[in-house]
Formats: C-alpha cells, sequence, structure tokens
C-alpha cells in the first residue's frame, strides 16, 4: 500500500529521470575518453597481433628459412609454403601466402618462428577490394616488412625483456 | 634349442642365443635402447655410446656402463636399460653428441624424422654448457643423389660400413682423427653405386639427405602409401611419400623376403619421372598429320572404329612387360576377343623357338634362398645393372663362401670373389659346352657337337666342380639373364643351362628383366599363353614375327618402341608402315609422335592400382598414391572403356580389383615350375664370320620410360652414353684411340659415336648401350655389325 | 665381415713391381713379412712411415694409393691411417720436423711456453714451416715420454725436460 504510494509520487514528479540527468550532468563536465578515429588513435601493444609481414636481416637477406614450422603449427591452416633449393644451395620458400580469411590471428606462427622472420605487426587498417586480395603473397609480405622494419623492430625490442 | 640362454632386461626374463648382442634381444623383446651406429644389417662399430646400459653377470656387476650393441649376452647376465647410472651414462653421450652437432634443425630435412633429434627429446639437456666453437666441416660432394652436410655428421660411421658391407666398395672412409675426423672419400670421388640410396636412410642424422627432394617437405607433411617398385623383378615394397598430390620421395618398406631393408636407386628416384614435362596429358589424335587434343570418347572410339576395321591376324599388341597385371590381361582379353593373337610382351628377345617348351621364366626360388646358394652360374647378365637387389643377395652368398661364376660378352663388375667366362656371344656357348663338358654332360645334336669341341680348361673344371657339390646339397643354380635372352641364339643358352643343370644337380632359373616379366605369363600377354599360363588355342605372332611381317595396325601399350624393343630401327619400319598406330603411353616424344595415330595418355606406376608379380612368383597388389597429371587415367580403366567401344563381354569391372579377382579366379590352378616341357632343339646358328658383334646391354637407368625421364638418376656416372666399347686389342688392330668417331653400321641402320677403349670388352664384340639417346639408329641389341673411321 | 677387413672391391692389377724403388720394397716386404700372409695390411703403418721417409718426409694422395695397391687395402683405408696419426705428414714439410708435446703432462710441465716461444722467435704456429723451408713444427698428441715431460721429437730423437733456450739450441744446431 505505502510503496504503491510512493511509486506514484516517484512517477509523478520524475525522479528517477532527474537521477538519470544528474549522471549524465556528472560526465559532461568529466575528463573525456572517446578517441577521434581515425584522426585519432589508441595506443598499440607491442604484442599486438594484426597484419603479416616477413622481416629480413639488415644485409637484405630474406629471414625465412622455409622449415614450415608455422604451416604446421598454424590452426586454421591458413599458411601454404613451398621450398625448394636457391640457386646458392641455401633453403627458401618459393611460395609463402597466408590466407587471411582464414587467418585467426593468433599469433603462433610468429611464436613457433626460429627466425622471427613471420610477425604480426601493429597494423590493422587494412581492406580488400578483389577476391584473391585476401591473399598475402610472398612479395606482399616481404614488402610490408621492408616498410614496416623499423617499427616491427621496436615493438620486438619493447617485449623481450617479457620472452 | 639347446644353445637359448635367458637373460634378464629390465627385470624381464628374455630368451637369448649365446653370443647375441643385448641391443638385439630387447629390440625383439620390445625394450628400447637409444642407438645411432648400431644397425641389424651392419657389422657392431660401438662408437656412438648412445646405448650404454647398465648390466651385472652371475651378481658381478660390470665396473662401468657397456655398450648394449657391442656386449654378448651370456647366462647369468642382468641389464638395466633405465637405471640411474645406465640414464646418466646415456644423457652424457648425449651431451656430447650435441656439443658439436649445429642447431639448425629447422633447414634440415631430417627434421621431424631425425633419430638425434627423438633421443635428443627423451635425453638431451635443456641448455647446453658448451660455449666454446663448434665444428665445422666441409661438405662433401657425392654425387646427384645424395645431398650432404657433414657438419651435422655424428660419425655413426652406419655410412662407411653400408658402402663397405653392403655395397662392397669401401670408398667412404673416416679420416682424421678427434674432432678433425670427417666421414666422406677423402679424395673427392663421389659414389657410384646402384645401391647408394640407402645411406640416406641409414643416417641416423641429417648429414645425408636426398638430393633430389631437398627441402622440398618436411617429413610432418608427407602421407605414406604403401606400394611396389616397379623397376625391376624383385618387387621392392615401397612406400610412396605424397604431399598434395605429388610423390615427393620413395622409401623401402622392410621385408626380409624380398628387399630387406633396402632399395636401389633406380626404385627410390624414378619418381622424379612422374613430374616430367615429357608427360602426356591428353588424349591425342593426328588428323591429316597434325596432332590434335582430343576428349577419350573420340580417341577411344576412333582406336574402335578403326580397329573393327582390320581383321584380328592383321593387327599387333605389343605390351610392356612392366605393366600391371591387371593392364595386361585386360588387353590381351580384349584383343584375343577381337580375334587377335598376336600378342606378346617380351620386347627385349629375338629368339623365339623356345616357346613350346619354356616355362614361366622365374627366379625357381624364393628370393631370401639366393643367398642359400653354395654355387651360382649367371649366364648372360650384367647383375648389378640389372639386378641390383637379386646381385646383393648373389653377394652375400659369396660372402659366404659360395662359388658365382659368370658367363658374359664382357667383364661385369662385381665387388665379391667371382669367376667370370668373358667372350663373343658365339664363344659364350662354348664357355658354356666346356663347363657342361667338366661335368661329364653330353647333349644331343649340335650342342653334343659343341660339348664334343670343347676343351675345359681348370677354371671351367673348378666352377664345374662348385657346381656339382652345391648341386648335390640342393644349393646349386644356374641363372640366366636380360642378354642371354636378347641373344640371337637364347635357345641354345636355354638348352646348355638345362643341359648343366642335369647334370650337376643344380635348378634353372631366371632374371626376369621387367616388372611383371613373370606376371605375362598369368596375365597371357603372349602369343602362346592365355590368361592363366595356359596354351592358346591359336598361336600369334611373337614380337619378332610382328615387326619382320609388319602388321596393317599396332596396338603399343607403355613403352617407347625406340627404347623398349630389342630392335628399334625394325620397329620404326614396321611402324612406319603401319596403316593404324595406337600408343597407351604415359610419356610423350616427338619420335612416339612421328609413328603413332593416336596416343592415349596412362598412369604411371604411383598413380595406378594393380598388381605385379615379382621373379618368385609372388603376386604383389598395390594402389594408386596420386593422381595422373591432367586427362590421363589408369591403364585398366582405359582398357575397359575401349573394351566396351569394341563391344566385348563382361567388361564392367568396377575396379582394378575386380580384374584382379577374376585373373586369380583363373590361375587358380598354377603353379610355377623349372623344368621345361620337352626338349629344346637348338640349331646353332652358326653364322658367316662376323667382323664384331653388337652388344647392346641396357644401362641401368635406361630400363623404361620412366627411369628414363628420371633427371638425377641420368645425372649420376651410371647413366652412360651412347659410345662404342672396344677391346684395346681391337681398337690396336684398326688403329683407334679412345675418342675417335667412327660409323656402325647394323644391317640398314647407320650412327655415328665415338670409340672408348674399354678392357672389359670381349674381343669380337662392340659394346653398344641400348635404350638409351642416339641408340634408336641401330638395330637389334646383339647382332652383327661393322664399322669404319670417319 | 666387419668392413675394416673388407677386402677392396677390385685388387690392383698392375705390375707391384713398378711401384716404389727396389730398396723400399725391399723394406716394406720385410715389414710384411713380420705379419701372417692374409694380415698384410698389418704393414700399412710401417709402409707408409717408409715412404714417407723416402719421399721428403710427406705423403702424397699418388703415394698413399701405391701402399694401397702394394698391400691389397681400398684406397680410403690408407688415408684414414696417414691422416689419423700425428707422425704422418700429407703437406709437404721443411727438411727438419720439430714435434711438441701437448698432452697434459707436458702441458703441465710447460709445453705451452714452448709453443708460444716457437710462434715468436719463428714467426710460425704449430704447424707451420719456416720460410727458409728448415724446420716445420707441429703440436703432438701424447708422445709417450711423460715422465720426463715437456717432450719434444725432433725428427726421430726425442729430447726431454725442454726449455725453450735448450730448444733453441737444439733447433740452431739442425743443419
Amino acid at each position: 500500500m505505502l510503496r504503491s504510494v510512493r511509486d506514484y509520487f516517484n512517477s509523478l514528479l520524475l525522479v528517477e529521470l532527474f537521477k538519470g540527468l544528474q549522471l549524465t550532468g556528472a560526465y559532461l563536465f568529466k575528463r573525456k575518453f572517446t578517441v577521434q578515429y581515425p584522426e585519432e588513435k589508441i595506443p598499440v601493444s607491442p604484442r599486438f597481433r594484426g597484419l603479416h609481414a616477413l622481416r629480413r636481416y639488415p644485409n637484405g637477406e630474406e629471414r625465412c628459412i622455409a622449415c614450415k614450422l608455422c604451416e604446421a603449427v598454424c590452426p586454421a591452416l591458413a599458411i601454404t609454403i613451398e621450398a625448394e633449393p636457391r640457386a646458392d644451395g641455401s633453403r627458401r620458400t618459393t611460395r609463402y601466402e597466408i590466407d587471411l580469411f582464414k587467418c585467426i590471428y593468433c599469433g603462433f606462427c610468429e611464436e613457433s618462428c626460429p627466425v622471427d622472420s613471420i610477425v604480426e605487426t601493429s597494423i590493422y587498417e587494412y581492406h580488400f577490394e578483389q577476391l584473391g586480395d585476401n591473399v598475402m603473397t610472398k612479395e606482399k609480405l616481404l614488402a610490408i616488412g621492408d616498410q614496416y622494419e623499423a617499427e616491427i623492430a621496436e615493438a620486438r625490442l619493447k617485449d623481450a625483456p617479457y620472452r | 634349442m639347446s644353445d637359448k640362454i635367458t637373460i634378464e632386461i629390465d627385470g624381464r626374463s628374455c630368451e637369448a642365443a649365446a653370443g647375441e648382442m643385448i641391443i638385439a634381444v630387447a629390440d625383439r623383446e620390445g625394450i628400447p635402447i637409444p642407438r645411432f651406429c648400431y644397425h641389424p644389417k651392419l657389422s657392431v662399430a660401438a662408437n656412438c655410446r648412445m646405448c650404454l646400459v647398465e648390466a651385472e653377470q652371475n651378481g658381478r656387476p660390470f665396473p662401468k656402463p657397456v655398450p648394449a650393441c657391442a656386449t654378448p649376452v651370456g647366462t647369468g647376465l642382468k641389464v638395466w636399460t633405465r637405471s640411474a647410472k645406465a640414464l646418466d651414462a646415456q644423457r652424457s653421450t648425449m651431451e656430447f653428441l650435441l656439443i658439436n652437432h649445429p642447431l639448425d634443425c629447422p633447414i634440415c630435412d631430417q627434421g621431424g624424422e631425425c633419430e638425434l633429434q627423438d633421443v635428443a627429446v627423451g635425453y638431451g639437456g635443456d641448455v647446453s654448457r658448451y660455449s666454446e666453437a663448434k665444428r665445422v666441416v666441409v661438405d662433401e660432394d657425392l654425387g646427384a643423389l645424395i645431398a650432404t652436410c657433414m657438419t651435422r655428421c655424428i660419425h655413426c660411421t652406419r655410412c662407411v660400413r653400408f658402402i663397405a658391407e653392403i655395397a662392397g666398395t669401401r670408398e667412404l672412409g673416416a679420416t682424421g682423427r678427434s674432432d678433425h675426423m670427417r666421414i666422406g672419400t677423402f679424395v673427392a670421388t663421389g659414389i657410384a653405386h646402384e645401391l647408394s640410396g640407402n645411406i640416406i636412410d641409414l643416417c641416423p642424422v641429417g648429414a645425408l639427405t636426398a638430393k633430389p627432394s631437398q627441402f622440398k617437405a618436411r617429413a610432418w607433411e608427407l602421407t605414406a602409401h604403401d606400394s611396389i617398385a616397379p623397376h625391376d623383378a624383385v618387387g621392392a615394397k615401397i612406400q610412396l611419400h605424397v604431399r598434395r598430390g605429388q610423390v615427393i620421395r620413395v622409401h623401402p618398406r622392410c621385408d626380409e623376403a624380398i628387399n630387406e631393408n633396402w632399395l636401389a636407386d633406380r626404385e627410390r628416384f624414378s619418381y622424379e619421372g612422374l613430374t616430367s614435362v615429357a608427360r602426356l596429358t591428353h588424349p591425342r589424335l593426328k588428323r591429316d598429320g597434325v596432332w590434335h587434343d582430343v576428349s577419350w570418347d573420340v580417341a577411344l572410339q576412333q582406336v574402335a572404329a578403326v580397329f573393327n576395321t582390320v581383321p584380328g591376324d592383321d593387327l599387333g599388341v605389343l605390351l610392356s612387360p612392366q605393366s600391371t597385371l591387371e593392364e595386361l590381361y585386360l588387353a590381351q582379353r580384349l584383343f584375343r576377343a577381337h580375334g587377335c593373337p598376336n600378342i606378346d610382351s617380351r620386347l627385349r628377345q629375338q629368339d623365339f623357338r623356345g616357346d613350346a617348351v619354356d616355362v614361366v621364366p622365374w627366379l625357381g626360388l624364393p628370393i631370401a634362398d639366393l643367398e642359400q646358394q653354395t654355387a651360382v652360374l649367371v649366364i648372360g647378365s650384367d647383375l648389378r645393372q640389372e639386378q641390383p637387389l637379386l646381385a646383393h643377395r648373389l653377394r652375400k652368398a659369396a660372402l659366404h663362401g659360395a662359388t658365382i661364376a659368370l658367363v658374359n660378352p664382357y667383364q661385369v663388375n662385381l665387388t665379391h670373389p667371382n669367376h667370370q667366362f668373358v667372350a663373343a656371344p658365339q664363344q659364350l656357348l662354348t664357355e658354356l659346352a666346356a663347363i657342361a663338358a667338366a661335368l661329364g654332360g653330353r647333349g644331343a645334336g649340335e650342342i653334343a657337337n659343341l660339348i664334343a669341341q670343347a676343351t675345359p680348361t681348370d677354371a671351367h673344371q673348378t666352377v664345374a666342380n662348385a657346381l656339382k657339390t652345391a648341386g648335390e646339397s640342393q644349393h646349386g643354380r644356374i641363372l640366366l639373364g636380360a642378354l642371354a635372352a636378347a641373344d640371337p641364339n637364347y635357345v641354345a643358352f636355354k638348352a646348355l643351362a638345362y643341359l648343366i643343370a642335369e647334370v650337376s644337380g643344380c635348378g634353372v632359373g631366371y632374371l626376369p628383366p621387367a616388372a611383371n616379366s613373370v606376371g605375362v605369363y598369368f596375365a597371357g600377354a603372349l602369343p602362346h599363353v592365355t590368361a592363366g599360363n595356359q596354351p592358346a588355342a591359336t598361336v600369334g605372332l611373337n614380337t619378332a614375327a610382328m615387326l619382320s611381317n609388319p602388321r596393317r595396325a599396332y596396338f603399343l601399350w607403355g613403352f617407347e618402341p625406340d627404347n623398349d624393343l630389342i630392335d628399334p630401327t625394325a620397329a620404326r619400319k614396321a611402324l612406319n608402315a603401319a596403316e593404324f598406330v595406337v600408343i597407351g603411353t604415359a610419356f610423350t616424344s616427338p619420335a612416339l609422335e612421328a609413328v603413332a595415330d593416336v596416343l592415349l595418355p596412362i598412369a604411371a606406376y604411383a598413380e595406378t592400382a594393380g598388381t605385379l608379380v615379382n621373379a618368385a612368383g609372388t603376386w604383389q597388389r598395390f594402389q594408386g598414391a596420386v593422381a595422373p597429371p591432367g586427362e590421363a587415367r589408369p591403364g585398366w580403366k582405359v582398357l575397359r572403356v575401349l573394351g566396351n567401344a569394341f563391344n566385348c563381354d563382361g567388361f564392367n569391372y568396377q575396379s582394378a580389383k575386380d580384374v584382379h579377382d577374376e585373373l586369380l579366379t583363373n590361375c587358380g590352378e598354377c603353379e610355377l615350375t623349372t623344368a621345361p616341357q620337352g626338349e629344346y632343339s637348338p640349331l646353332v646358328t652358326r653364322p658367316d664370320p662376323i667382323e664384331l658383334t653388337r652388344i647392346g646391354a641396357v644401362p641401368i637407368y635406361a630400363v623404361d620410360s620412366l627411369v628414363r625421364h628420371a633427371d638425377s638418376l641420368q645425372q649420376t656416372p651410371l647413366a652412360i652414353p651412347f659410345q662404342a666399347g672396344l677391346h684395346p686389342d681391337e681398337a690396336r688392330r684398326r688403329g683407334l684411340n679412345t675418342g675417335d668417331q667412327v660409323r656402325i653400321q647394323q644391317g640398314d641402320a647407320v650412327m655415328t659415336t665415338t670409340v672408348v677403349i674399354d678392357t672389359t670388352v670381349a674381343i669380337g664384340t662392340i659394346r653398344i648401350p641400348a635404350g638409351i639417346i642416339d641408340s634408336e639408329q641401330l638395330g637389334a641389341q646383339i647382332g652383327a655389325v661393322s664399322f669404319s673411321r670417319v | 665381415m666387419s668392413f675394416r677387413t673388407a677386402p677392396p672391391a677390385q685388387l690392383y692389377t698392375g705390375d707391384k713391381q713398378a711401384l716404389f724403388t727396389a730398396e723400399l720394397r725391399t723394406a716394406i716386404e720385410n715389414e710384411i713379412a713380420k705379419y701372417p700372409a692374409e694380415r698384410k695390411q698389418s704393414a700399412v703403418m710401417a709402409s707408409l712411415t717408409l715412404v714417407q721417409d723416402a719421399n721428403g718426409g710427406c705423403l702424397t694422395i699418388a703415394l698413399m694409393d701405391q701402399v694401397a695397391a702394394y698391400l691389397d687395402m681400398p684406397p680410403i683405408a690408407v688415408y684414414e691411417v696417414a691422416s689419423f696419426y700425428g707422425m704422418y705428414d700429407l703437406e709437404p714439410v721443411g727438411r727438419h720436423k720439430v714435434c711438441v708435446c701437448n698432452s697434459i703432462s707436458c702441458l703441465l710441465n710447460g709445453s705451452d711456453e714452448l709453443l708460444t716461444h716457437i710462434e715468436h722467435k719463428y714467426g710460425v704456429a704449430a704447424g707451420g714451416t719456416t720460410s727458409d723451408g728448415k724446420v716445420t713444427f707441429k703440436e703432438f698428441e701424447c708422445l709417450g715420454a711423460c715422465k720426463d715431460a715437456p717432450v719434444v721429437l725432433i725428427d726421430k730423437t726425442y729430447h726431454e725436460r725442454l726449455t725453450p733456450a735448450a730448444l733453441d739450441q737444439l733447433i740452431d744446431e739442425l743443419d
């Protein structure tokens, strides 16, 4: 009985509305969290697992030695590798492809790589315009590696003490 | 047995023969002991020290851990393979082995199937205590088949022992000392042996890996499919390792009765031919001299349409003895139903006079029993080239003291004690007659004349005595090889072989040249034999007759007439004269396109299911492992559809097994015998005195299309080029030297080639290989030639 | 059959009397005579020593092949022996060989000092030959004379308890 009378006055005087407005009003004057993407970007962890890249050594030699551990460990079977001896007798891939539609960005490939060749960069802004673009070929991956080598190296360095 | 003793390993009591090594007993009992250098087929080296175990005998412990591979068992022996002391010793050994072993597993082809990796997981420490510089060793160049990375070598010396004990050539050694020790030839000679590929399997680490498949696949990517080796009559059991529909490599499967652990290089690396650019991938049809790719329907309808207009007797059917039993059976059924009795699959034989009395040319005994022979007379066979694994069995027999004698038109290279009688083909009969005479054989007809004229020397007598002794204990064997089968006077060889066998008490056997040379008798792919090795109602023309009396149309299956027929020139002539030639083949070539009208792409061995009958008469079925390229189809399917196109009854097989089962029912009563069904009545042809006889042995890597298209095999020293080997005396008489160009004339065929002085060639002969490029310009493998200097 | 005793695939078919000189053959025959006839290969070390001494102190592959042919051994078996033992030299050497023992007793008694001394004084490391072709210095595994360490083998003579100065004197006395 008493409860129904109280509820009646609460709704008549819009008490809950004002409670809500009070919270809104409080936030109006607090520090803002909104990031104005794409003008602004949130900081990215060095462990971020974004678009893949194949790295090179400073002398320009590709790191990948075609051990195929990434292919073996990939839970989504997104990696395809073909290998054969290069003219100088070293073991190299002739085909290194990652299907980004299959990839689940788990980072196992990076973990398994004995030469830090395949890495997941902090790039997360990319798109495909045509079917087939989703397959990252060796050339594309190496190009990404070449372009972002400085960032990739820095991220590995930052993470190194925790490995 | 009375000399069985009981020992105790890890608390389990095990029965053992006195003198056996601990590791052999443990292996039999399934108790694992880590090891690298020990191999049951090789001598004990005890140099890896990985198999150290703790032991005591009659209550007295051995002061130190003992190597299980080199400690013979005795009464009261107790062994602990997993005790603290044993494990400590094993771990320490592992640490030492890993000191100098590079950590390059990711780029090592052995990675994933490496004995060192496996054992390191069990015994290795996770951190190395070694911080000094590791050893680096310069790689060896062991030829086109074996890739080396000698830094990985752990000096188990399995390869050294294999090459010395099994191959018998002692080319590898361990030179240097301590950390300067290295395995190799020291003088960079490479290895040229037909079994060399086995050291790849033996190597417990990645120091020796297969070069043709180098870096192509990791162990875990491969699916293994059981199969049977298709290039010789041993029928070695193999495993095809397949990745994404492509055979990456071939490994042997162990079968003590057939190939033991070994595999010849020819079987191991021939898979390379499967991906050759010369593969035929579409049915092709020649219309007005122009080749067109057509569909199977069009091609087969065309074949049926033309063959229906040709009377059966005007047809010639030549089948490769390498084809599966199913293909051979279906082809002969098809053409016999069509009224064509002219079916043959003995492509490298000239003399068919013995057909009426011939038995199935099989080995005459199980393959493993060759080792127990105490005397073997091999007639006309370049053993190691023709039959690498049978040659190995005979080598084992020889090392146990057996007398191995060979009668050949050239000296063959063997790695065991042997007696060789080398002469021109005509004189070979005299040599055999001399052995027969030494045994007191008489013979009849011309053979009797030969024997009467023969004067046995001491060498003949020695061999005769050995055969006699062996014959008395049922351990003697006369074997006829491919060089005898190719001789224009094969019957005389057979007659003498049986005569020698009769007087010495030995058995006669044959070294069948191809994978299914025995199977063709069961399949009935012969002019005088029909399915189930039954005599044919109508005896057709044999290979020689089919080519010398050209038929109107030919059906060729599974071979290249230029390389696989004994007389390529005659074959080309006959095929060119024919109205219509159909060739079912896995490979195409300009030569094939020149003679054929229809080319049917058929599957090669790894791509089809089938059955092969080996030298000992064992039927071995296998399944296809990869898909044939393009439109190529398994041969039995092509023949089944062709049967339907011909409106033959009963061509509704669902699988190769259906065909196999039907044939097996036909062969229910077949038993292999060695006694001929009558007397060979040979006419020992005494041709006009000829200047020189050509000896055209087929080199080991030219026996069939697949091998000829395997690039790595062709790069080995065993793949010999087209050249004319002459005895120094013959060459001197003609004023010739190595490198001189000569024009060889054989019948109408003429070809220019280079002279090589070769002391192994018999006087009166000229050795010009067959089955290789340029040899197709000449005539029969064995036959008269004349030559002039260019 | 062990590969150690496996016969060579092909026995030498050439004329053995054409190998080496007559004196050398006689000397080798004397060594062979010390062993049972079927153990001819036991004479390999002695034969190699004789052949090496007769050929300016070093062995070539051709010479080792001849020894192999003479003793009916596979050539690789001779290479194994010749490359294993320190007293065989497979590279050209100087007129004299000075072999410094590097094993434990000698090392504790100063063989490393001798080696350092040699390197400084003569300008060649162990294994090298002086530029005038007089002496080849070698570091040698245990010479078996530990009680008088450090030991140096000069040509065929042992010299014991050597100091750098004593070694210099010995080297100076060489012609």
